[in-house]
């Protein structure tokens, strides 16, 4: 039997020439082991199944690394030239497609423009280029008593550039919002290579300070596309105050090399200074929800989350330790965690942890505190810094992550129906990995999104082995049953499984908001009038959409029939 | 304008369509120096499908449409630019639902910040209402406009209370944002994609979408408050104060009047005026008043909430001490010399209304209304009372109010000129001073990020890939650019 092969494509040689001409022969290679780097995302489903197809697709043609605004202005503007499609990259961590095009495609990596330019404490901004990352900011800001008020659940080392055009969910989104609430400004080369500006700092001599530019505010057109508009080469974001001292704490084990990370004492590190974290069990999830909403409306604490099979991933130094506990229910199923900071002074702290108190004993749970399961609190370590600076997640994807169900709205509602719809979705075709009967045998993770309680995200997710396309297959199956589920019920448009992305639900399922679509391919057609950036990812373009492969149309399709909704009509 | 009335009728009823010379006359013009311009005809809407049907037939006939609720913006944003239908919404005034769970209303445009303040406080309730903002005011369009409300010191609570919409958009097509987004409840303002689009309708002051619905987060009514009032001899001096204390969050409310303001709030001979231009009249308590104060007073309110309020309140009231120490200005339950100063500043919280009463004192105020980090506050004001003596407009005249926005990352300002309503030298002459006043104050770090009337050209001049963005946003969404045309940079 012939082996198949996967040859990527090249770009024509002109174009090299003339890319090569922007940033020196040094930060340009089409060497095969180079772009192979770059061909699948580090959570990646799809470029997994690529792979295991050999499915040269998401192989781009070329990769360049740009050292400044200016260059990668003028790299767009000759991708525009030649009419090359082109996928802006930081550091891979995306959770969904990469270039989904059999075009040659130039995958444009800014890791080059890697500084935090500067934080300005009078408007209590920082500036950040499109490599900076979370860890970076909050080192230089909280020297200053700021911080930027959040990490996501990822990492830390996700780059606050590609977030901007995402959302950014942090752990502390009860307090300070998402990332997307808390963008001063961002520079952005439109994929058409021109330069816009956002906020206060579109007008001339202006300072950095406000995030509406005048009038109507165009950032809100990028917040969501994904990277489809254009790429963010600097971003200013806010900063809050910081009680927490210059550094973090370190684990009094020090922090672990590759022969001992398995070792759970290195990641005992405390709380930073002048911040709390208070974890309560539940008996059951209503008594969850319950507290959950209380303590919501008593507007306290920085973050207030729940959290279910997430606690095994994340705090479990290896995939057996994972198991053990998933299988064992070694942590409490229904719980919540609030991280309490003393910005006001230290008696803030035992005001907000006492009105928790207040709230557990009104409504039932038991405080993870003293001798009462001192394993478990052990375990939970990881959590002190996490809640801050986080880190540890990123041991979820020792198996593949393969989408999610994410709903927003009032607690009760999102985490009832976050439950139903997924209990659905596994029940009809089984799971893939037993950590994805999360939120259905115990409570979905629940992020607070506003002080008072008011909306939350809630999150199932799926995390095959990434070696078996078949489970890659059924776990992206499980999370379109899910959305589908969710659609056809009018839930709201929360429901975004494939990672953040909503493509190919906003044009397959058009309930979400029903001429959205039309207006975001309206948008997306305004910043990229050719059609080349980020090609398949977010918001189909007219020809994306008749691409679309007709099998996966056809899937699509069954689900809606399934739900009861009408097959769409190419 | 090739729309008929007739055509207009057909959608709206016999008699919901106006073209009568007083009823043009009052759309045309309102208390600001934006000149006047008839309509060639009112209509009132009492539902979407009107307010779509009217939209639908004005592409067709390329006619403008202006929409209007309240006609209380008072910087021109209704005057219509090129005549067109003038599309009232006042009756569009039902309080849809309460959400008593969790904390959120949807409105109609014609719901003002009276009736809802009045129809929440009964089920003790609460809409965040920005200072001075008339009672009549639309809340919709308020929010929609981004006024900046009194708790918007405080990240949390102030500057992010919009959660999700519905619009009419320039094709007439009804578009929704947020969770709403799908057809279903609302409750979020994250939509499809997670973006937060209504944000692309906020400040364009009717002209890429007119929005029929609004969903925001109310709060309860704090049963317990704590007032401070911390007088200071010069701006400088408050917004050092008021940096210090919100960089430790402390408070929710807070704000900067001088002594100008101050006095027209409390004075006793004085109403306050429910038409704008007001008429002018003289208050001998409020010549007495203002100068008698202290030239600044910073107001902070610390909120309870609905725990341990005590407590709270206990803590902060420390921590506030400690910063006024530091910067040696005293800490006041009262002010001396306003006997009931403390009850009447808790009543302003609901109803912050009472400074309206400055219309009073010329009968027009022109303010010069913008944002900019706190720090340039000072500096700013300096240039103001510099140009107004050039000017020979009397600097005691101005009248001057500064909310901190996100704790202390910039301040809203209102630095107020008042002049006669009536055409005139001396309300020439204060047009002249706003009208340099605005482009010096521009020129040093002013940032008018509303730019009504004779600001949109400053600003965006200054800002040409903004712009060109924003006709390009424009023309995409308005191809026969029916909505409020003329206005911002879509001449």
């Amino acid at each position: 039997m012939e082996k198949k092969k996967c040859v990527p494509n090249r770009l024509p040689p002109e174009v090299y020439t003339a890319l090569e001409d922007i940033v020196g022969s040094e930060w340009i290679s089409e060497d095969r082991a180079v772009v192979e780097c770059y061909s699948k995302f580090s959570v990646d489903s799809g470029g997994t199944l690529k792979k295991h197809a050999k499915d040269p697709s998401n192989i781009p043609a070329c990769i360049i690394l740009p050292g400044s605004t200016e260059e990668v202005q003028a790299i767009v503007r000759v991708c525009n030239r030649y009419k090359i499609k082109f996928i802006p990259f930081t550091n891979g961590m995306i959770t969904f497609n990469g270039p989904t095009t059999p075009e040659p495609t130039l995958c444009i990596h800014v890791s080059r423009m890697n500084k935090v330019l500067d934080i300005d404490e009078d408007t209590m901004t920082a500036r950040v280029q499109a490599y900076g990352d979370y860890a970076q900011v909050q080192a230089d800001a909280m020297k200053v008593g700021l911080w930027n008020g959040g990490t996501p659940l990822a990492t830390t080392l996700c780059k606050l550039s590609s977030q901007s055009a995402f959302a950014g969910v942090w752990q502390t989104d009860h307090k300070y919002g998402t990332l997307s609430r808390n963008i001063v400004s961002i520079k952005l080369v439109t994929a058409a290579g021109d330069i816009l500006v956002t906020g206060s700092d579109s007008v001339s001599g202006m300072d950095t300070f406000w995030e509406y530019g005048p009038g109507p505010d165009l950032f809100s057109l990028v917040r969501g596309s994904g990277g489809t508009t254009g790429i963010v080469t600097e971003v200013v974001v806010k900063l809050h105050a910081w009680p927490g001292g210059e550094e973090l704490p370190e684990p009094p084990a020090g922090r672990p090399c590759i022969q001992t990370y398995m070792d759970a004492k290195h990641d005992t590190a405390p709380f930073p200074k002048r911040y709390k974290l208070l974890w309560v069990e539940f008996e059951d999830f209503e008594t969850e929800l319950k507290a959950l909403r209380e303590i919501g409306h008593a507007a306290i604490g920085q973050g207030l989350n729940a959290t279910g099979v997430y606690n095994a991933y994340y705090c479990s130094q290896t995939q057996d330790m994972t198991l053990d506990r998933v299988e064992n229910k070694f942590f409490p199923p229904y719980n919540c965690y609030v991280i309490i900071g003393g910005v006001v002074s230290e008696k803030q702290i035992e005001h907000e942890e006492n009105i928790v108190r207040d709230i557990i004993a009104e409504v039932g749970g038991t405080f993870l505190e003293g001798d009462y399961k001192s394993d478990v609190q052990y375990a939970l370590a990881p959590w002190n810094l996490d809640c801050i600076r986080h880190v540890t997640g990123y041991r979820m994807n020792r198996h593949a992550y393969c989408g999610s169900n994410i709903l927003g709205g009032p607690v009760d509602t999102v985490a009832r129906k976050t439950r139903q719809v997924w209990s659905k979705a596994i029940d009809t075709f089984g799971e893939t990995y037993v950590t994805d009967r999360g939120g259905m045998d115990d409570t979905p993770f629940l992020y607070s999104s506003n002080h008072s309680g008011r909306y939350w995200l809630t999150e199932a997710d799926v995390y095959p082995d990434m070696t078996k396309p078949e489970l890659l297959q059924k776990g992206q199956a499980l999370v379109a049953c899910g959305i589908v589920n969710t659609i056809a019920d009018k839930f709201g448009p929360g429901a975004n499984g494939l990672g953040v992305s909503i493509e190919p639900i906003t044009s397959f399922m058009p309930e979400v908001g029903p001429n959205a679509h039309m207006l975001f391919r309206g948008i997306r057609d305004m910043f990229d009038p050719n059609g080349l950036c980020a090609p398949g990812r977010q918001i189909f373009t007219k020809e994306e959409y008749e691409a679309f492969p007709e099998e996966a149309a056809a899937g699509l399709n069954k689900l809606r029939q399934m739900h009861g909704l009408d097959p769409i009509q190419r | 304008m090739a729309v008929q009335k007739s055509d207009i009728e057909k959608i709206v009823g016999q008699g919901n369509v106006l073209d009568d010379e007083a009823t043009l006359a009052a759309y045309s013009k309102d208390q600001s120096f934006v000149s006047a311009r008839r309509p060639d005809l009112v209509a009132y809407v009492e539902n979407g499908e009107q307010v779509q049907a009217i939209i639908l037939k004005a592409n067709e006939t390329k006619t403008p449409v202006i929409p209007y609720s309240s006609g209380m913006n008072l910087h021109g944003a209704t005057i219509p630019d090129q005549g067109g239908i003038m599309l009232d919404m006042s009756r569009m005034n039902k309080i849809i639902s309460i959400d008593e769970e969790n904390w959120y209303v949807i409105v109609e445009p014609g719901v003002t910040y009276q009736q809802l303040q009045d129809n929440l406080t009964e089920k003790g309730l609460r809409i965040m209402v920005p200072f001075g903002t008339p009672p009549q005011r639309s809340v919709l369009t308020s929010y929609l406009e981004r006024d900046p409300v009194m708790a918007a010191p405080s990240f949390e609570h102030g500057n992010y209370l919009i959660m999700d919409t519905e619009l009419v958009l320039p094709n007439g097509e009804i578009f929704r944002t947020g969770n709403w987004a799908s057809g279903g409840d609302p409750g979020a303002p994250s939509g499809p994609i997670r973006n937060t689009l209504f944000r692309m309708f906020t400040a364009a002051q009717g002209t890429l979408g007119i929005m029929i619905k609004m969903v925001l987060q109310v709060e309860p009514i704090q049963k317990h408050q704590q007032l401070f009032f911390i007088p200071c001899n010069t701006l400088e001096e408050a917004t050092g104060a008021v940096k210090a204390m919100q960089l430790r969050e402390i408070g929710t409310e807070c704000l900067i009047l001088n002594s100008f303001n101050l006095a027209a709030m409390c004075a006793d001979g004085w109403n306050i005026p429910e038409q704008f231009p007001a008429e002018a009249s003289t208050s001998a308590d409020f010549e007495a008043m203002r100068k008698e104060l202290p030239p600044w007073v910073i107001t902070v309110c610390i909120n309870g909430n609905i725990r341990r309020a005590e407590e709270k309140i206990a803590y902060e009231s420390e921590a506030l001490k400690e910063v006024c120490d530091s910067v040696n200005l005293p800490l006041l339950e009262n002010l001396p010399n306003v006997p009931g100063a403390d009850i009447m500043m808790k009543n302003e919280l609901l109803r912050p209304w009472s400074i309206l009463k400055k219309f009073n004192y010329k009968g027009s105020v022109n303010d010069l209304t913008f944002k900019a980090p706190l720090k340039k506050a000072a500096e700013l004001e300096k240039r103001l009372q510099e140009l107004a003596g050039k000017h020979g407009y009397s600097t005691g005249d101005i009248g001057m109010f500064l909310l901190p926005l996100e704790r202390g990352r910039a301040v809203h300002c209102e630095f107020d000129l008042h002049s006669p309503a009536e055409c005139g030298d001396a309300r020439h002459a204060v047009k002249a001073l706003w009208l340099e006043a605005s482009a010096d104050l521009l020129n040093n770090g002013a940032y008018f990020d509303r730019p009504y009337g004779a600001w949109a050209d400053m600003i965006y001049a200054r800002a040409a890939n903004y712009t060109q963005m924003l006709r390009k946003l424009k023309a995409d969404t308005d191809p026969n650019n029916i909505l409020n045309p003329g206005k911002l940079c879509f001449t």
